[in-house]
C-alpha cells in the first residue's frame, strides 16, 4: 500500500462508518469521529464511562491523519500514518470487527405480479495461514447455497457484480433454506479441510527437519550438563513454538446473501 | 503426514447469535473495505518480503534485502548483524523493522544507537520508511511512544532505566552492540534486563572469535540457550580464541550472526587513493623531537616517565608543538612530588617547545587544502593540535569546525551541517571518527597516525561508504625519519592497509592470536634500544600479518565456500 493507497483507504473507511471528514487536502485529513468510532479508537473507557453517568455532551475526538508530510503544510500536526503503523493497524482491526456479519440481498425488482424468488447463500471469506517458522496466507472466499448445497469458490469476487441491498427489495421474497445455516458452516469448514488435507506437504516436512537440526544443536550445549531441566525444557518450547507446522484458518467475516437465480 | 488443522469457531457463534436477534448487519462497502485489507496484508509466500512493496521512496540493496529475509525467515528476528562499516546496517535493521510491523507482530520498539547518531536514526526510519520514530528527550516518551531511539548512556540511568524496564518491548535494536561483549558491564546487564521478544544487535567489529563473546552475545539474544556459564566454559575453554574447530559453534554463529563483506556484495565501490605525504621537520622542530629521544635514553627507568609517556611525547611532536606543550604540563601536574631532574627535564623540553616558530605539516596542509580546492576531513589524534589547526587555518582564511567525541549529540548534528553547508574543513579528534556519516566529502588528510589500524580503518569508513559517488583520496602525513615515518611504512608499505578495504585486515588480525597490534607497537618504541632492534622488530610484526594474511588467502582458496564467518 503506498501512501496514495493509504489516503484513500482513510477516506473510505471513515466515509463508510459515517464520520465526517472536515478537511481532506494533500497529503493530510482531519476526521470528526462518531461517538462509536471513538469508543473503538481512542481507548478512553473512563471518559465514557463517566459522561453516561453524569448525563454530559459528548465529546467524540477529532483526528489529524498525515498520509504524506512531504507535501502536508508543516503548521499541521498529527499522526503519520503509513504502511505498519499501529494507528493503521487498528483501523484494519475495527474494519474487520465493524463487518464480521453482513445480511444482503440482490437488488432485482419483481413485478406486483410476478414477484422475484431470491435463494439463500451463506459466504465465509476466510484467510488459511500455514505457519512454521514462516508464514504464507491464501485467502479463500465460499459461498454455499442453502438450498441444494452447491458450494462456489471465489465467492466475494461474483458477488462485487451484483447490485446488492441491505433491505429487501419490493415484489421479492426470499426462500426458506433447506439446509441450516450451522450444518451449513460445517459443511464449509468440511470442504476446506479435506482439500487441504490432499495438498503438498513439503514445507511442513522441511520445518520439521529444521527443527529436528536446531533442537539438536541445543540438546549438544546441555550434554554433560546435570541441572539443565528447567532452562532446557523452556528452551525447547520455544523451539516448538517457533518451527512447529500447523494450519490456522482464521474467518474474516461472513454472513447471508439472498440471491436470483442467475445470480451464480 | 499428519498436522494440525485449527478452524476458528468464534465466529461461528456470534453468526448464530446475530441471527435470532436479526442483526445488527455490516455495511456493504466496509465489508468489502475489510476484505480489501486482508488481501493487503496476506503474506502470500513462504519466502520474501512484504515491506520493499510498501516503500517507494527506497530500494534497498540485494544484500541488505537478503539480510532482512534472513533475519526473519531463518533466525527468528534474532539475529547479530555485522556487515563491514558502510553497508548500510541501519537500511537492514529498519528492513526488519518494517517487516514485522507490516505482519503485526512489532508494535513497542527500543532503538539503543550511540548519541551522536539518534538524530539520524530517527530521520532516516521516519523519512525512508514512513516509522514515526521519536527521539527521547524527556522521560515520559517512554511509555508514551511506541518507537523510541536513544543513546543507551541516557537509558541505562535513572529515572529512565526503570521506566524501560517495565515496557515490554516487541524489537530491541541495539547499534555499536560490540561494547556488549563484556557481560560484567553496566551495559551488559541494562540490555539483559529488558523484556524483549525480538533482538537485532548491530555491530561493524566482527566477533572476535573469543568463545567468551559468543557466550555473551548469544545469551543476550537467547537467555539459556547455551546451558549455563559454567558449563559452558567448561565444554570450551573460555579464552581459547578460535570458534572453527568446533562445528556446534561455528553452527550456532552462523545461526545468529550475519556478516557481508564489501567483495560479497557486488556493488562497485569507488576507490582508495592513497598518497603518503613524507614532510621535513624545521630545524627546531628537529631539536625537540631529538631531544625527546635523547631524554629517553638518558632517562630509561626513571621514576614518572613511563616509556609510555616518552613514546607519547615523541609522536606528539610529529604533531604539533602544542601537543607536546599541553602533555608537559600535564605531566608536572600530575605528578604529586616532582624530583628535581623532572622540573629540570620539562624545563628544558618546554624551552625547545617554545623555540619551534612554524609547523611544518599545518603548512604542508594548508598548501594541500588550497590545491584541492574541496572540503577536507583533517583527523588528528590530539586535541591541542585540532584546536591549534582550526587557529592556524583561520589565520588564512579557511573556514573550519571541530568535531570531537565527547559533543553532545545536538551539537554533533550542528557541526555536521555547518561543513556541509558553511565550513571547508572539518577537524576531527580521534574519539569523534565514530558514529557519523560524512559521504559528501571525499578528502582525508590524516595528520598523524593512531598504531591500531582499526582505527584508520574508521576514519576512513566515514567517507567511504555507500553513497560516496567519487573515489576516496586518502593523504598520510609522516614526518621524515620519525616514529611516523616506521608505523607509515608497515602499515601501507608492507601491509598495504590502505588499499585493502573495509574488514579483511580485521579478520586477518583476529586470526592470529597475538593480542592487540597498539601494544606490539607500544613494545617496539619503547623498549627497542638501537634503531636496528627496532627494525627487526618491526619486520617480525610484518611477517607475523604478512602469515596471517596467507593464510586465510589460502583457507579462501581451498574453501571458496561462502560461510557468514571466516
Amino acid at each position: 500500500m503506498k501512501q496514495a493507497e493509504i489516503h484513500q483507504f482513510l477516506e473510505r473507511f471513515f466515509t463508510a462508518t459515517s464520520c465526517e471528514i472536515l478537511e481532506n487536502k494533500q497529503g493530510y485529513l482531519i476526521v470528526q469521529l462518531t461517538i462509536d468510532l471513538d469508543k473503538e479508537l481512542m481507548n478512553r473507557p473512563f471518559y465514557w464511562h463517566y459522561l453516561e453517568k453524569t448525563g454530559g455532551t459528548p465529546n467524540p475526538a477529532k483526528l489529524t491523519l498525515i498520509t504524506n508530510p512531504a507535501i502536508a503544510p508543516k503548521d499541521i500536526k498529527g499522526e503519520l500514518i503509513h504502511f505498519g503503523s499501529p494507528r493503521l493497524h487498528q483501523l484494519f482491526a475495527c474494519a474487520k470487527k465493524l463487518s464480521g456479519y453482513i445480511r444482503l440481498y440482490e437488488n432485482r425488482q419483481g413485478k406486483a405480479q410476478e414477484h422475484t424468488a431470491l435463494k439463500p447463500w451463506i459466504n465465509i471469506n476466510m484467510k488459511i495461514s500455514y505457519q512454521c517458522d514462516r508464514k504464507r496466507d491464501v485467502f479463500r472466499s465460499i459461498g454455499l447455497q442453502l438450498i441444494n448445497g452447491q458450494i462456489v469458490d471465489d465467492f466475494q469476487t461474483k458477488l462485487e457484480k451484483l447490485p446488492l441491498t441491505a433491505k429487501i427489495p419490493d415484489f421479492a421474497f426470499t426462500l426458506s433454506p433447506l439446509i441450516m445455516p450451522k450444518s451449513g458452516i460445517t459443511r464449509i469448514e468440511n470442504t476446506i479441510k479435506q482439500t487441504l488435507l490432499a495438498e503438498d506437504y513439503t514445507w511442513a516436512e522441511e520445518a520439521k527437519q529444521r527443527w529436528a537440526k536446531d533442537l539438536r544443536l541445543l540438546e549438544h550445549f546441555y550434554e554433560d550438563m546435570e541441572d539443565y531441566s528447567e532452562s532446557l525444557e523452556t528452551e525447547r518450547l520455544a523451539l516448538q513454538e517457533q518451527y512447529e507446522p500447523k494450519i490456522n484458518i482464521s474467518i474474516i467475516n461472513g454472513g447471508f446473501f439472498y440471491l436470483t437465480s442467475e445470480a451464480i | 503426514m499428519t498436522i494440525s488443522i485449527n478452524f476458528d469457531d468464534s465466529w461461528n457463534h456470534e453468526m448464530m447469535k446475530r441471527m435470532e436477534d436479526d442483526g445488527p448487519w455490516a455495511n456493504w462497502e466496509l465489508y468489502k473495505l475489510a476484505l480489501e485489507v486482508e488481501q493487503h496484508t496476506i503474506i502470500p509466500e513462504f519466502e520474501g518480503l512484504q515491506a520493499p512493496k510498501h516503500l517507494s521512496d527506497l530500494t534497498p540493496l540485494p544484500h541488505q534485502l537478503e539480510v532482512a529475509k534472513k533475519v526473519i525467515e531463518d533466525m527468528n528476528g534474532k539475529a547479530i548483524l555485522a556487515d563491514e562499516v558502510g553497508l548500510g546496517k541501519t537500511i537492514e535493521a529498519g528492513l526488519i523493522l518494517k517487516e514485522y510491523m507490516i505482519r503485526g507482530l512489532v508494535k513497542k520498539v527500543l532503538i539503543l544507537v550511540p548519541a551522536s547518531l539518534v538524530t539520524q536514526w530517527a530521520m532516516e526510519l521516519n523519512t525512508k520508511f514512513f516509522i514515526p520514530a521519536a527521539i527521547q528527550r524527556k522521560s515520559y516518551v517512554w511509555e508514551q511512544a511506541d518507537i523510541v531511539v536513544s543513546s543507551i548512556d541516557t537509558a541505562k540511568r535513572d529515572p529512565h532505566k526503570d521506566i524501560i524496564y517495565n515496557q515490554n518491548y516487541d524489537l530491541v535494536i541495539i547499534d555499536e552492540a560490540h561494547k556488549l561483549k563484556n557481560n560484567k558491564t553496566k551495559n551488559y546487564e541494562f540490555v539483559q534486563n529488558l523484556k524483549k521478544k525480538f533482538c537485532l544487535l548491530l555491530t561493524a567489529t566482527p566477533i572476535q572469535n573469543r568463545i567468551s563473546e559468543i557466550f555473551n552475545l548469544v545469551s543476550l539474544l537467547k537467555p539459556g540457550h547455551l546451558g549455563n556459564e559454567a558449563s559452558f566454559y567448561e565444554k570450551y575453554k573460555k579464552d581459547a580464541r578460535s570458534i572453527n574447530d568446533d562445528e556446534h559453534l561455528k553452527e550456532l554463529v552462523n545461526k545468529v550472526m550475519i556478516r557481508n563483506r564489501r567483495q560479497d556484495t557486488g556493488i562497485e565501490w569507488t576507490k582508495r587513493v592513497v598518497e603518503a605525504v613524507t614532510i621535513e621537520f624545521s630545524q627546531e622542530e628537529k631539536e625537540l623531537y631529538d631531544s625527546i629521544l635523547h631524554l629517553k635514553d638518558m632517562d630509561a627507568g626513571d621514576e614518572g616517565r613511563s616509556p609510555f609517556s616518552m613514546i607519547t611525547l615523541q609522536r606528539e611532536a610529529c604533531s604539533s608543538r602544542e601537543a607536546v606543550y599541553y602533555t608537559l604540563q600535564n605531566m608536572l601536574k600530575k605528578t604529586e612530588q616532582p624530583t628535581e631532574k623532572l622540573i629540570q627535564n620539562v624545563q628544558f623540553l618546554m624551552k625547545k617547545v617554545e623555540a619551534v616558530q612554524s609547523n611544518s605539516k599545518a603548512n604542508k596542509t594548508l598548501e594541500l587544502i588550497k590545491k584541492i580546492n574541496d572540503k577536507v576531513i583533517i583527523f588528528t589524534e590530539y586535541r591541542a593540535t585540532q584546536l591549534y589547526l582550526q587557529w592556524f587555518l583561520k589565520q588564512h582564511g579557511i573556514t573550519s569546525v571541530p568535531f570531537r567525541g565527547g559533543f553532545k549529540r545536538g551539537k554533533k548534528d550542528w557541526m555536521r551541517d555547518l561543513f556541509k553547508n558553511h565550513a571547508q574543513v572539518l577537524i576531527a579528534t580521534e574519539a569523534g571518527g565514530e558514529g557519523i556519516n560524512l559521504q559528501f566529502c571525499h578528502h582525508i588528510i590524516n595528520f598523524d597516525l593512531p598504531w591500531n589500524p582499526m582505527r584508520l580503518e574508521q576514519r576512513i569508513g566515514r567517507i567511504h561508504r555507500l553513497g560516496q559517488e567519487k573515489n576516496v583520496m586518502i593523504y598520510n602525513f609522516a614526518i621524515k625519519d620519525t616514529v611516523e615515518d616506521h608505523i607509515l611504512k608497515l602499515l601501507y608499505e608492507k601491509i598495504h592497509l590502505f588499499e585493502k578495504v573495509v574488514g579483511d585486515l580485521d579478520d586477518i588480525l583476529t586470526k592470529l592470536d597475538f593480542g592487540k597490534i597498539d601494544d606490539h607497537m607500544l613494545d617496539i618504541f619503547s623498549h627497542s634500544r638501537t634503531e636496528g632492534e627496532m627494525k627487526i622488530k618491526m619486520d617480525n610484526l610484518t611477517s607475523m600479518i604478512e602469515f596471517a594474511q596467507s593464510l586465510k588467502e589460502e583457507k579462501e582458496h581451498e574453501a571458496s565456500g561462502n560461510t557468514s564467518i571466516s
